[in-house]
């Protein structure tokens, strides 16, 4: 009596279960907005992931459930009902031997599917454009080597935001200045890390203009979970537009603006570590910063053209207000390209985000910037430290910093 | 069993030495508290072993529990980043190696020996040195929390983020020490268990007669043989890299971070099945006592798990199919890792017709045991789609590998143990641990779990990478697979998995304070640990066993009838014992008490400290070391006659000789 | 009930801890003082220990055994064994640093063996029993240190024999041994009749060969790239001289190959008397390269062409220390042959300038790669 309400209970909580596992599994691709799920593919590497999926998951889930009747049907059918206790059999290798090979020739043809797929994704022979990633802690630069038939006549360097035009084989070159970070766009290709020392290829391609989510997933260290990154999809017009607003010379505020003063500011204050191209001192001598005397990885963000981007800060916050990102975010693949273009404008500017982080940016993302903890790395810090601006400065930096278009 | 005898006094005329060796009188016949610290007893070392690996899964469990606090909602403000990360590294640090490793141990300590029909392991004092060194490592990596933090690495450790400039606190350093600590107390215990099953089998029990539970320990013990090496030599670069300036990980000096990964999984990846083997081997013993039938297939479930233990030495870069390692290596990882899966549906299917024409008994153990069949199969079937290496590359670091190691380890491993739990606690304490209570136990696990790592599934599936110390609103998403609603249910659910798990301490409670005895055998058992006294005396057996069968108990207690083909009954468990009571052996000798492999540990803990607190505490580390292990080479295993104190009447109160 | 050892011990460890506190207040705790009867303390407490835990703390035992062992002592060479180390001690303090821890080592090996024979036989007045304590305790100190010397000049044997002999005759030796260890190791396994005089027999063999091979070696010296390389630093970045014609100093058998593929940013070519530049994951040949800065990054050079050539990495100029003179920047592989291979590694924590751009060039070879450093 006991005994049996305990069968129909296990019987009825492992069905549930089981269903529900096998069934959230199942239904999870259907989900509404989420940018990161790993089953909408956008683009030719992440559909051929995708297509192996759609062979295994079903596999596993047919599985699951057989093995998991068989097992419901055992536990209700030979529960103890009072009968004899049964022949001391040992089994029958006829049994074996097939529960053996059935179980090998499903995986050798899903084996045979892997292997195809492996070597495609490992493909480069059909690259169109090549764009170098290098991580560090805790954020990613994107350089856009010289590529006339791209349109780059001239180097381009960015940050947070990977910029591509759409149906290019793009191949990413990862690399890293510190530790292992690992890049991953789950709509548009699998993850690949970016290791010290090494250089490992990314295929990406994406179908259609748009912005696609990711985030680093190799431990990082202590902000790993705010280095995040956003692929912008383009049309081969925009990418070209995009393009030559990354080329454009620096124009210097107009004098007694406040901008100017803020430029001032940044001379004195950012440029020891962030490069904005073309920017000149007082006497006209170009000024290049050295974050290499300052950073351990030895790299900051380029700001040259910051107001193009829509996060700063590893894509870890917004530079536009929460109006202009579902504009981009929502926007229709055909609007998508000219929303994006349009930069941060005077009405997207999300001011509180930028002036907190100039105020105290160890206190907006953890990092190693405690100027008294650096003996380790000879007084070099792992982030950017608190600069100790005034409310003035930090005013007319945000005046320079939004003409950065 | 004595390891080296003292010879024979030559004449009876020279003055006998009052104390054995010049050592300090040895702990012989202590009560209280030394009886456990000194002991060499294989089944109190073995209790030990399960009371410190339960300690230690409360400690993990609880920091379990703050990692889904953090994360029940966005931007959780619980842990800081800095100690979210330490959480995480140390709760798969402790669960792995100070939990699931340990109580396999106990396990194998209490029962291999019984199982197999001896009286003791083959080196008792390394014995307890296994465990106090375990005890000592355990301590070290969590004196970190209270020495300035304990490690941020992730269990994984990955080079360069472990290095001096990345990880700057000692916590990394205490991680090092403890896990080398750790590493030679399972070193050891792992060769004095080989040598155990391989010398030490009572007549007539051949390695085909051998239950599937030493098989499968025999198994790990071997696995742990080959890998640990490789860890160790992982972990003397990693201190000298940290403590002594040494560069293997430093890429500025031309290092190559893959290195540490390659070091790391070989042996990653076969403990893993470290981890499982046990509790497969426990429900192996299980499924046939409760389904009354012999195990289906024994020699394809020992040969599976031997081969599961083999193949998973070449599997290891599975874990790194995103390192980018080059396409031909990924594939044939890949392809291999495949092939692991065939061994493992082996023991699933062997297990279900195990229970075909049985006659089950629903017993906790078995709902257990009948748990860990199932959830294994739903963690076993994740596995096989993160073998398939480019899906592998979109599933790996998200939850979903999370939901599924944890279906293996936790719906696989713990509910073995559990099983486990129920199924010898008789065995050990003599009582019957109460039904009702195991009853909630399991459920409220069964149903925990599977609140708590079913919804990863999704999270994972949905794009939540692991080790992130916040999750943020805007990459949430909406509708039903939005993640906040399912990381809360995932933190409901491990509030209650810990309930279930309260339920089985209360359990033990209840148990501990009732007087009622357990009878000899409750379960009308099949394996030669059941042939004794519960709980078994100091010598296990008072008559060596004859083994003829595999399940020699069951077998001495039924026999065929021949015309219906259905057993019966022809001797009672208990009065098996009785009778063994009654025949037995005079004189049977043991390995006495010693002083000397707890102050060893301690020594070895002190030195371990002085790399990271300097040369005077390594000095007293190493006297201690040295001053221990010799008083342990001048001290032999059994004691002498001039060990004991004379008794009152005159006599001696115990007779010494060397066990066979 | 306590020896006079032990006491004497038990005092001078109070007397040094007493001292040593005192020293402290009174005179100077961090001071070199303080260390020293620190170090006196836990000495003296350590011999303590070991005195008062052994069986020489108890006065009675001692007594019994002395008052039983009617033996005379046995007959000892570890006297003179001592004082030949205190003799060769002596002697390389004067002479050579290496005479001086050979004695070293003798001397404290003599000591501690003449310690315990001595302790050994005091410890009973049955001489079997006392030589069975006697090979138990120095058995403990004897085979882990006979161990660990037998196993460190079996690896600086080996180790001279690999240094002399070329790369290609090294892989073959070192299969060949062992193979020659295995299938000693298999006999011996599996057929136990083998075990005694045949194992000795093989093992007497194995040391000796090795041992002739060793000093042969030794004497012979390192093969001729290595002997160049510990006399002259040929990659130290001073010797560099990254000119057309070969180097007297850096272009030393240069070894050709290269193994770190996966580090690799970009290919150069000489081909067809030209330098041209191919960015790995796109086989187009590109005049450009682009390269992250403050990374180290490789670059790999093939020569396709019949001469000799080298990379050379142009990095822009730099002051000399404090004045103002500017100095070339750059860096270069050794000379590398027809249809081979080498690596060079460049970090430039600097970007580039538009007007004068960093560039790699081959000399004697015309046109040129443009770095660019964003």
């Amino acid at each position: 009596m006991d005994t049996v309400s305990h069968v129909k209970n296990s019987r009825r909580r492992i069905a549930t279960t089981l269903a529900g596992v096998a069934g959230t599994i199942a239904l999870a691709g259907c989900a509404q907005n989420a940018p990161q799920d790993i089953w909408k593919p956008a683009g030719d590497n992440a559909q051929k992931i995708n297509a192996l999926d759609k062979i295994v998951f079903p596999i596993a889930g047919i599985v699951g459930v057989l093995v998991t009747a068989l097992a419901i049907y055992i536990f209700i059918k030979f529960r103890d009902k009072g009968q004899a206790i049964p022949a001391q059999s040992h089994g029958k290798p006829i049994v074996e031997i097939i529960l053996t090979i059935v179980p090998a020739l499903i995986l050798t043809v899903v084996g045979v599917f892997t292997f195809r797929t492996i070597m495609d994704l490992a493909e480069t022979e059909d690259t169109e454009m090549i764009i170098n990633v290098t991580g560090q802690q805790w954020w990613w630069e994107y350089d856009y080597p010289v590529q006339t038939d791209q349109g780059i006549s001239q180097p381009i360097i960015t940050s947070g935001q990977l910029v591509f035009p759409v149906g290019t084989n793009v191949l990413l070159r990862e690399t890293s200045r510190d530790v292992i970070h690992s890049f991953w766009i789950p709509a548009l290709n699998g993850k690949k890390d970016a290791v010290p020392g090494r250089i490992h290829l990314l295929r990406l391609q994406a179908d259609k203009p748009g912005i696609y989510a990711g985030q680093c997933t190799e431990f990082c260290g202590l902000s790993h979970a705010n280095m995040r990154m956003e692929a912008i999809a383009l049309s081969k017009e925009d990418f070209a537009k995009w393009v030559a607003g990354q080329q454009k010379a620096y124009t210097s505020p107009a004098e007694g603006t406040v901008a100017k003063e803020g430029e001032t500011v940044f001379i004195n204050q950012c440029s020891r570590c962030h490069q904005v191209n073309g920017i000149k001192d007082a006497n006209g001598k170009a000024i290049i910063s050295a974050p290499d005397e300052n950073v351990y990885s030895g790299a900051a963000p380029n700001l040259s053209h910051l107001m193009s981007r829509n996060t700063f800060a590893g894509a870890m916050f917004d530079l536009v207000n929460q109006k202009c990102r579902d504009d981009v975010w929502n926007a229709k693949s055909e609007e998508f390209g000219a929303r994006y273009l349009a930069g941060v404008t005077s009405d997207c500017l999300n001011e509180k985000n930028l002036r907190a982080w100039l105020r105290n940016a160890p206190a907006m993302k953890p990092m190693y910037a405690d100027p008294a903890k650096l003996e380790k790395t000879n007084g070099l810090y792992r982030g950017m430290p608190n600069l100790g601006l005034t409310e003035d400065d930090i005013d007319k930096l945000v005046a320079y910093l939004s003409t950065l278009k | 069993m004595a390891i080296i005898e003292r010879p024979e006094v030559a004449t009876p005329a020279v003055v006998t030495p009052q104390q054995t060796l010049g050592a300090v009188k040895r702990p012989v016949d202590t009560k209280g508290w030394r009886e456990w610290l000194f002991t060499v007893d294989h089944k109190k070392i073995g209790i030990m072993y399960g009371v410190v690996a339960m300690v230690f899964f409360i400690i993990g469990g609880v920091e379990a529990l703050l990692i889904r606090l953090q994360l029940a909602m966005p931007d959780g403000r619980i842990l800081s980043a800095d100690q979210y990360n330490q959480m995480f590294t140390m709760h798969a640090t402790t669960m792995v190696f100070l939990f699931a490793m340990p109580m396999a141990g106990a396990f194998a300590n209490y029962f291999l020996p019984l199982q197999i029909g001896a009286r003791d392991v083959a080196f008792p004092r390394i014995n307890a040195l296994s465990l106090w060194l375990l005890v000592v490592g355990g301590l070290v990596l969590n004196a970190s929390w209270f020495l300035g933090g304990a490690a941020d690495g992730g269990w994984f450790m990955y080079a360069p983020n472990s290095g001096p400039i990345f990880s700057p606190s000692h916590g990394v350093d205490f991680w090092v020490l403890g896990l080398q600590i750790a590493g030679v107390a399972s070193l050891l215990g792992s060769i004095n268990l080989i040598v155990t099953v391989l010398n030490m089998r009572a007549p007539g029990m051949s390695l085909m007669k051998m239950p599937v539970f030493t098989w499968m320990i025999l198994v790990v013990q071997f696995l742990l043989v080959f890998s640990l090496p490789v860890i160790t030599v992982a972990l003397v670069l990693l201190m000298l890299q940290r403590s002594y300036g040494a560069t293997f990980f430093d890429v500025s000096q031309g290092a190559d971070p893959l290195l540490w990964q390659h070091l790391f999984w070989i042996f990653g990846h076969p403990e893993v099945y470290v981890l499982i083997l046990p509790s497969f081997g426990i429900i192996s013993e299980v499924l046939p006592t409760f389904a009354r039938k012999p195990l289906f297939g024994y020699p394809f479930v020992v040969f599976s798990g031997a081969s599961i233990g083999l193949v998973g030495f070449g599997v290891w870069a599975h874990h790194m199919f995103a390192s980018g390692l080059g396409p031909v290596s990924v594939a044939v990882f890949s392809v291999a890792t495949m092939a692991i899966a065939i061994p493992t549906g082996v023991k699933i299917f062997n297990w279900l017709l195990t229970m075909w024409g049985g006659k089950l008994w629903y017993t906790t153990a078995m709902k257990f045991a009948i748990g860990l069949v199932v959830l294994f199969t739903v963690g076993g079937l994740s596995g096989v789609t993160h073998s398939i290496a480019p899906s592998d590359t979109q599933q790996t670091d998200t939850y979903y590998i999370v939901a599924h190691f944890h279906y293996v380890l936790f719906g696989g491993m713990v509910f073995g143990l559990f099983s486990g739990f129920y199924y010898w606690w008789p065995k050990v304490f003599g009582k019957m641990l109460n039904e009702k209570l195991g009853s909630w136990n399991f459920w409220l696990m069964v149903i925990g779990m599977n609140m708590t790592f079913g919804p990863m599934h999704i999270l994972g599936l949905q794009g939540q990478p692991r080790r992130m110390y916040v999750w943020t609103e805007a990459r949430a998403g909406e509708g039903f697979f939005n993640l906040g609603f399912w990381n809360l249910v995932a933190s409901i659910g491990s509030f209650i998995l810990a309930v279930g798990v309260l339920f089985f301490l209360i359990n033990v409670v209840v148990t501990a304070r009732k007087k009622e005895q357990a009878p000899l055998d409750p379960w009308d058992a099949r394996t030669l640990e059941w042939l004794t006294t519960s709980p078994p005396k100091a010598h296990n057996f008072d008559r060596i066993p004859v083994v003829h069968h595999l399940d020699e108990f069951f077998h001495r207690k039924y026999e065929e009838d021949t015309a219906t083909h259905t057993m019966k009954k022809v001797a009672e468990g208990d009065a098996l014992v009785r009778a063994e009571e009654d025949a037995a052996d005079a004189h049977i000798h043991l390995p006495s008490p010693s002083y000397w492999p707890i102050l060893l540990s301690v020594g070895v803990g002190v030195l371990g400290l002085g790399i990271i607190y300097g040369i005077p505490m390594m000095v007293i580390g190493f006297a201690i070391t040295l001053f221990s292990a010799y008083g342990w080479v001048l001290e032999p295993s059994v004691a002498e006659e001039i060990d004991f104190e004379p008794s009152e009447n005159g006599g001696n109160t115990k007779e010494i000789a060397p066990l066979g | 009930m306590f020896t006079p050892g032990s006491k004497y011990f038990l005092g001078l460890t109070g007397l040094a801890l007493v001292s040593a506190v005192l020293y402290c207040f009174l005179v100077n705790p961090s001071d070199l003082g303080a260390y020293a009867l620190f170090g006196l303390f836990l000495n003296a407490a350590v011999i303590t220990g070991f005195s008062f835990f052994t069986r020489d703390g108890d006065a009675e035992t001692v007594a019994q055994a002395v008052e039983a062992n009617t033996d005379a002592p046995a007959p000892s060479f570890w006297p003179i064994v001592f004082a030949l180390g205190g003799a060769l001690t002596l002697l390389g303090i004067a002479t050579n640093e290496i005479v001086f821890v050979i004695g070293l080592a003798v001397l404290v090996g003599g000591g501690v063996e003449w310690t315990i024979q001595d302790w050994a036989e005091r410890a009973s007045s049955d001489s079997e029993f006392n030589q069975f304590v006697r090979h138990r305790a120095v058995g403990a100190l004897d085979y882990p240190g006979l161990a660990a010397v037998a196993l460190g000049v079996i690896a600086f044997l080996f180790s001279r024999v690999m240094l002399t002999v070329s790369k290609d005759q090294a892989t073959i030796i070192f299969m060949v041994a062992a193979t020659c260890v295995l299938v000693a190791g298999v006999l011996i396994g599996t057929k136990p009749a083998l075990r005694g005089k045949a194992t000795t027999l093989i093992v007497v063999v194995g040391v000796l060969v090795l041992a002739v091979a060793g000093v042969v070696s030794g004497i012979n010296g390192e093969r001729h790239e290595l002997a160049v390389v510990a006399e002259e630093k040929p990659y130290a970045a001073s010797h560099r001289e990254c000119g057309e014609e070969a180097s007297e100093h850096y272009d030393h058998h240069a070894n050709n190959t290269v193994s770190l593929r996966s580090a690799v940013t970009a290919t150069v070519f000489v081909r067809d008397g030209k330098v041209v530049a191919q960015l790995v994951g796109m086989p187009k040949d590109v005049d450009t390269i682009t390269i992250p800065r403050s990374n180290a990054t490789s670059i790999l050079f093939r020569n396709l062409d019949k001469e000799d050539r080298r990379l050379v990495a142009n990095l822009g100029e730099a002051k000399v220390g404090t004045t103002d003179v500017m100095e070339k920047v750059g860096t270069c592989t050794q000379l590398t042959g027809e249809n081979q291979e080498q690596v060079l590694t460049v970090k430039i924590p600097k970007p580039s300038n538009p007007e004068s751009p960093y560039t790699l060039t081959v000399p004697g070879v015309e046109g040129e790669i443009k770095v660019v450093v964003p």
